[in-house]
């Protein structure tokens, strides 16, 4: 028995906005999510403000929710597990886990929206002491610092008078094996080096990049403010470790454009880690028998004309699930799903 | 090319503090926030800069000391580097709008206000330009055109310098009937201009990197203005 319902599975900004669209259509979506609330991974993580607009991660993500919630054309179902899949285009029966029972939801087609996690800094290398020292911390650590309003060492509570953030931890690299560029990085530790320069006005702010990749207008409202106004130092060279002396940590790097070696004495470091598929992108990459890229991330096969669909007929991709995102990316990516599926949905039910 | 010595410490017997202050009058300066944004490290001023070709010399470099606010570095590059710009701003070519040559300018003047060693040393083959200037307004003159001034100027200047006072004869204006000044000058605009230079205390940069010259330049101005009717007027 045919469905045009669309099963949406994650409840991020991909998620949230794949599942408004296809209710905006006349369509039901059932918006599947296995925590027990909406919002994904900034509201998880606690992102204090977006970037570039700087505008409050919580209430960009209350307006998504509330676009879902007592929605007649969304179904929620929280706490609830995707753990197989039968069928087809058109028919398929997705198999979940709801509080202990099982489950089986019927739809037309699914669209998977199940993000990144973070890239934890002490996997592989531990060169950067996170989990060593007190005063290195991730930009995901530093965003929860941002949302509660206190932006302090950690080591003693203190505003730090100097703060680096070092680029590409966990990306870009061939050591790790994630060779790709987690694509918002250089635009986050841009917008938080804003934020630390509220918080402490006469700190000394650095960045310590490879390449400072700020495309179309996050150059003009991210990186120039942060350079110009509030005077954040960008320094081309990475930091090879980070070392603990005193009360102080030293970086320890090349000052490549001048050509002279570094060390130098810092408050607090600020890794800026990058994006990896998350667990659930891995686990519903198989569950629907769909391919996956040599990271992890699950493979469109449109090339850049269409960003959504998979290998498997009926099942489509959106957001940081297929590989580094913004919010920009996620929500775009979810409107070419809704339509993407929707399209295949009514092929499928014309008569041949 | 060798590069640029940018090693800290090399001038470690003047303090921090004071390379702090240096600094901070050069940021002092109301056309500081006009001359640096933000550096992307491009190196197109470089590319630019006819100075760079020549000597060890770049204006990256000195935007990034700034930029980074490394009044260590700073002070090497003041006590060194900035004197061998050529100042034709060739680096305003700038996708950010920064200007290295107008940063130098400031930094240089900050070097002649306080008297720094490198000032006085980049000065030290001008004394007499500055003479000549502050003294006339002018600053090229005919007379300089003797025959051991210039020698790469070539044997014609021999010829040229023997009849000076003839050769200018010939030119048409009259004001230009002189060998001392590029032009004649009327004693009511030198009085002027000393009366300007007093004002303005410009003297002051000169005692600063030449005692010497300052000394004789004031016995000068001090006795035309006192002809003049301005007793009161000197300069200490």
């Amino acid at each position: 028995m045919a469905s045009e319902n669309i099963i949406v599975i994650g409840g991020g900004p991909a998620g949230l906005e794949a599942a408004r669209g296809v209710a905006d259509l006349g369509y039901k979506a059932i918006l599947v999510e296995k925590r027990d609330r909406l919002g994904g991974t900034p509201d998880e993580a606690q992102y204090a403000a977006l970037t570039p607009d700087m505008r409050s991660a919580k209430e960009a993500m209350d307006e998504m929710r509330d676009a879902v919630t007592d929605n007649s054309g969304v179904e929620l179902m929280l706490n609830t597990t995707v753990t197989g899949s039968e069928g087809e285009l058109g028919n398929f029966v997705v198999k979940a886990e709801q509080g202990g029972k099982q489950i089986d939801i019927e739809a037309g087609a699914v669209i998977l929206a199940t993000g990144f996690q973070h890239f934890d800094p002490g996997r592989e290398t531990q060169k950067y002491g996170y989990y060593e020292h007190d005063d290195v911390i991730t930009l995901v650590d530093a965003e929860k610092m941002f949302t509660a309003g206190n932006f302090v060492r950690p080591s003693n509570g203190e505003k730090p008078k100097s703060v680096a953030f070092i680029q590409c931890v966990g990306s870009r690299d061939r050591q790790i094996g994630n060779e790709y560029c987690s694509k918002v990085c250089c635009g986050i530790s841009s917008k938080q080096a804003i934020e630390v320069r509220h918080h402490c006005p006469d700190a000394k702010i650095y960045i310590f990049y490879i390449d400072m990749r700020m495309y179309g207008y996050w150059e003009n409202e991210i990186y120039w403010p942060a350079q110009e106004k509030h005077k954040v130092n960008y320094i081309k060279g990475m930091a090879t470790e980070i070392l603990k002396q005193g009360d102080h940590l030293i970086v320890k790097g090349e000052d490549t454009t001048l050509r002279r070696p570094m060390e130098v004495p810092m408050d607090m470091v600020i890794l800026a880690v990058g994006m990896e598929p998350s667990v659930g992108t891995k686990e519903m990459a198989e569950v629907f028998g769909v391919n996956k890229n040599k990271y992890g991330f699950i493979e469109t096969i449109g090339g850049a004309l269409n960003t959504v669909s998979t290998n498997v007929e009926g099942v489509f991709a959106a957001g940081a699930c297929t590989g580094p995102a913004d919010l920009e990316d996620s929500v775009s990516a979810a409107g070419s799903a809704v339509m993407k599926s929707i399209g295949a949905i009514r092929k499928a039910a014309v008569p041949a | 090319m060798m590069a640029l010595d940018l090693s800290q410490n090399k001038y470690s017997d003047v303090s921090m503090e004071e390379k702090d202050r240096l600094f901070a009058e050069a940021k002092a300066d109301e056309r500081w926030e006009h001359v640096l944004y933000g550096c992307y490290e491009c190196g197109i001023c470089v590319a630019a800069c006819p100075s760079a070709r020549f000597y060890d010399f770049s204006p990256r470099v000195i935007a990034q000391a700034v930029a980074r606010e490394d009044t260590d570095l700073i002070y090497t590059l003041m006590a060194d580097s900035i004197w061998d710009c050529s100042q034709c701003f060739s680096c305003d070519r700038c996708p950010r709008k920064n200007s290295p040559g107008q940063i130098i300018t400031i930094l240089r003047e900050v070097s002649v206000k306080n008297g720094l060693k490198s000032a006085k040393e980049a000065l030290q083959g001008y004394g007499r330009i500055i003479y000549k200037i502050m003294l006339t307004g002018t600053q090229v003159s005919p007379d300089m055109l003797q025959p051991d001034a210039f020698p790469d100027w070539g044997t014609h200047v021999y010829e040229i310098a023997e009849n000076l006072d003839d050769w200018r004869k010939a030119l048409p204006p009259e004001t230009l009937h002189t060998t001392e000044t590029s032009w004649v000058i009327d004693d009511k605009t030198i009085i002027e201009l000393y009366l300007i230079w007093h004002m303005t205390g410009v003297m002051d940069l000169i005692s600063g990197v030449d005692e010497g010259l300052y000394d004789i330049i004031v016995d000068v101005m001090e006795e035309r203005l006192e002809e003049a009717g301005y007793d009161d007027v000197t300069f200490d």
